[in-house]
């Protein structure tokens, strides 16, 4: 519990923070949360993985969900729920991870083992990564880049007292298109040695 | 005219808030009905008695209100309290049965009866849904259904979606069947003054050759899917093993069964529902001394708040004559045509059920069918079982239409197993629309 380390990278889509996240992951020798980390829910409750990704970070509607004595009925809500509990859980039993948005900077706050980043980057390489990533044009990859950032906010938001992006939520943020991506995980590497050497 | 577009203002933006889902449903309810007391009958009407009317409770302290010789008819203005009462009553009978174990015991005995096989598992739970929701309120029943199907899907290594989707529209299907089945059947019961028996008579059996159907439907609909990797588990639970507290399990099952009693005799006995309810609560309670605060605790309060204000606004509608003319619009749509008139109640209910909850639906058409009885010399019965039938059914076409499928479904996405729209309507669709033309043709046939 000690040496525990918790690293929750918050990202813009297109910033590659998924990336470094998994470069944190690789250098700290920790296991990353990403996708997977719903394979682990699934597993635990006998689960069904398909139907739970695809509500995974996804914001419910409220028109389409009820609530009854209790019970909440929005699979969305459900499925954030079910990925708060885990997380907490996995923190709390001294697990050391990475874990990419879903939340974790505001969920595992309390945390005295954890350290928050937020990865934004600018416009155009974004934009550059999404079209060379993807295989897009850049009309394409506009409206991905759009509809992703707005998923996430509005998933975050929905969810978190603060706004998704706020700095007031993590220690650092940084922007990745100014050093690129390895850089940036040298950056983010010292700053984390430095805190937990604390 | 003010008054009247006041009150409408107030039930439009009651639905809404409803639907928007962000404040709780009883503090809505409330809110617009004191709002509608205060507002429409108090500043704009200035009418006392309005207030008096609505509130409603005069009865309560009157012999009629616990025993009825003759007709059982309540006040159709405001809140129906003998409803409220009944609620209240079985809700701590209910709770009752829950703390000794009584529906996990129940589910488990029909488990083993069948020996934990999954597909006559699927079938029989089905079943039970559907004859416990005849007597007990269907969130309760798929509450505890839904988790022991949980439960059996690990052990028996079957997906549980399937069995609680067919869970859910049972318990819907059987609680249409009776009286004391689903909330709207209490309000139409009480407030029309029908007995156990009338239901049974005339939705009971509508209900029960749907449910032979259902069974069908589901069966090839889910079949594939269940028998895929079931296995037949080593160890499995034991029935007796639920049961927490035996002198207390034995107490429960029999204040049940004096319920069932009670309420199947009801027009021979001449006691009333609310007179029903307060006996087994009270029994419930001085039974299990040492729990009483328990369960008082347990108890369901939000509902029945819910209820009260709901029952307001609705008389706000009524005392300013809004849902008359409702009554004549429908009248007017359908030329008189008696075939018209049941297809637009059935299926303008059904699809309004599927969509907004169905208690404010059938407490808000009551009035609207008496309504249109009185002016256009149409059998009430009639048009009370074919509002009973759309009503329940419709309400179970989508995840949001009745409250046991918002439970059923919650608890299906705890245990790992989210269910969106689309999965859910594509088994449930089709099942209500079955059920619905059955009700259809079987209320053509039979009033028409």
């Amino acid at each position: 519990m000690e040496n525990q380390l918790i690293i929750s990278v918050g990202r813009e889509f297109g910033s590659g923070g998924h990336l470094i996240a998994e470069k944190l992951s690789q250098r700290f020798g920790i296991k990353l949360y990403d996708h997977n980390f719903l394979d682990e829910i699934a597993a635990k409750h006998n689960g069904d993985i398909e139907s739970i990704r695809k509500f995974d970070e996804a914001p419910k509607l409220r028109i389409l969900s009820r609530t009854v004595r209790g019970y909440n009925n929005s699979p969305e809500d459900v499925v954030t729920q079910l990925q708060f509990e885990y997380m907490k859980e996995r923190a709390d039993a001294g697990e050391s991870f990475v874990i990419v948005g879903r939340c974790s900077e505001t969920v595992l706050k309390y945390h005295p083992a954890m350290i928050s980043i937020f990865v934004l980057g600018d416009y155009d390489k974004k934009l550059e990564r999404v079209k060379e990533k993807y295989n897009l044009s850049e009309k394409e990859a506009k409206s991905l880049m759009k509809l992703k950032d707005k998923k996430r906010k509005s998933y975050h938001n929905y969810n978190c007292d603060l706004h998704w992006g706020d700095s007031r939520l993590y220690e650092i943020s940084i922007n990745s298109s100014r050093l690129g991506i390895d850089e940036t995980v040298d950056v983010l590497e010292e700053y984390i040695n430095r805190r937990i050497g604390k | 005219m003010l008054a009247q577009t006041v009150a409408v203002v107030i039930f439009i933006a009651m639905f809404i808030l409803i639907v928007m889902d962000k404040i709780e449903r009883h503090h809505i309810t409330i809110g617009c009905g004191v709002l509608t007391l205060v507002v429409v009958f108090g500043m704009i009407m200035k009418d006392g008695d309005a207030i008096i009317r609505t509130l409603n409770l005069d009865p309560i302290f009157t012999t009629h209100f616990w025993y009825s010789a003759g007709s059982s008819e309540t006040a159709s203005n405001g809140i129906n309290w003998e409803t409220i009462i009944f609620i209240a009553g079985m809700m701590i009978m209910v709770e009752g049965m829950a703390r000794v174990g009584f529906f996990r015991w129940l589910c488990l005995k029909i488990a083993s009866l069948v020996k934990y096989k999954t597909i006559p598992v699927f079938i029989t739970f089905m079943i039970m849904s559907a004859v416990l929701a005849m007597f007990i309120d269907s969130i309760t029943v798929i509450l505890f259904l839904a988790a022991v199907t949980v439960e059996l899907a690990k052990l028996l290594k079957f997906n549980p979606v399937p069995v609680i989707l067919s869970e859910i529209f049972c318990a819907n299907l059987g609680g249409s069947a009776t009286m004391c089945g689903d909330p709207p059947n209490i309000i139409i019961g009480t407030s029309l003054g029908y007995s156990f028996f009338d239901f049974i008579n005339n939705t009971g059996v509508i209900a029960g050759i749907g449910l032979v159907f259902t069974v069908i439907y589901f069966y090839f609909a889910f079949r594939k899917e269940l028998r895929e990797g079931s296995v037949v588990p080593e160890k499995k639970p034991v029935p007796r093993d639920a049961i927490k507290d035996m002198p207390g399990f034995i107490m429960s099952t029999v204040i049940f069964l004096i319920a069932v009693v009670l309420l199947v005799t009801h027009a021979e006995t001449h006691l009333t529902v609310a007179f029903i309810g307060v006996l087994v609560s009270v029994l419930t309670l001085i039974t299990a001394p040492k729990h009483m605060v328990y369960i008082l605790k347990k108890v369901d309060y939000k509902t029945l708040l819910f209820f009260i204000g709901l029952f307001m606004v609705v008389g706000g509608l009524e005392e300013t004559g809004v849902l008359v003319v409702i009554a004549e619009f429908i009248g007017k749509i359908s030329g008189g045509n008696l075939f018209a008139i049941c297809a637009i109640i059935l299926w303008g209910s059904a699809v309004a059920s599927a969509f907004v909850d169905n208690i404010p639906f059938a407490a808000t058409m009551i009035p609207v069918i008496k309504s249109m009885s009185a002016t256009m010399g149409i059998d009430l019965d009639m048009l009370a079982w074919t509002l009973s039938m759309g009503t329940d059914i419709g309400g179970s076409a989508t995840p949001i239409g009745a409250s046991a499928n918002v439970v059923g479904t919650a608890v299906c996405a705890k245990s790992g197993h989210p269910v969106g729209w689309k999965r859910y309507c594509t088994t449930a669709v089709p099942a209500t629309v079955i059920v619905i033309t059955i009700s259809m043709v079987c209320i053509f046939v039979r009033y028409i």
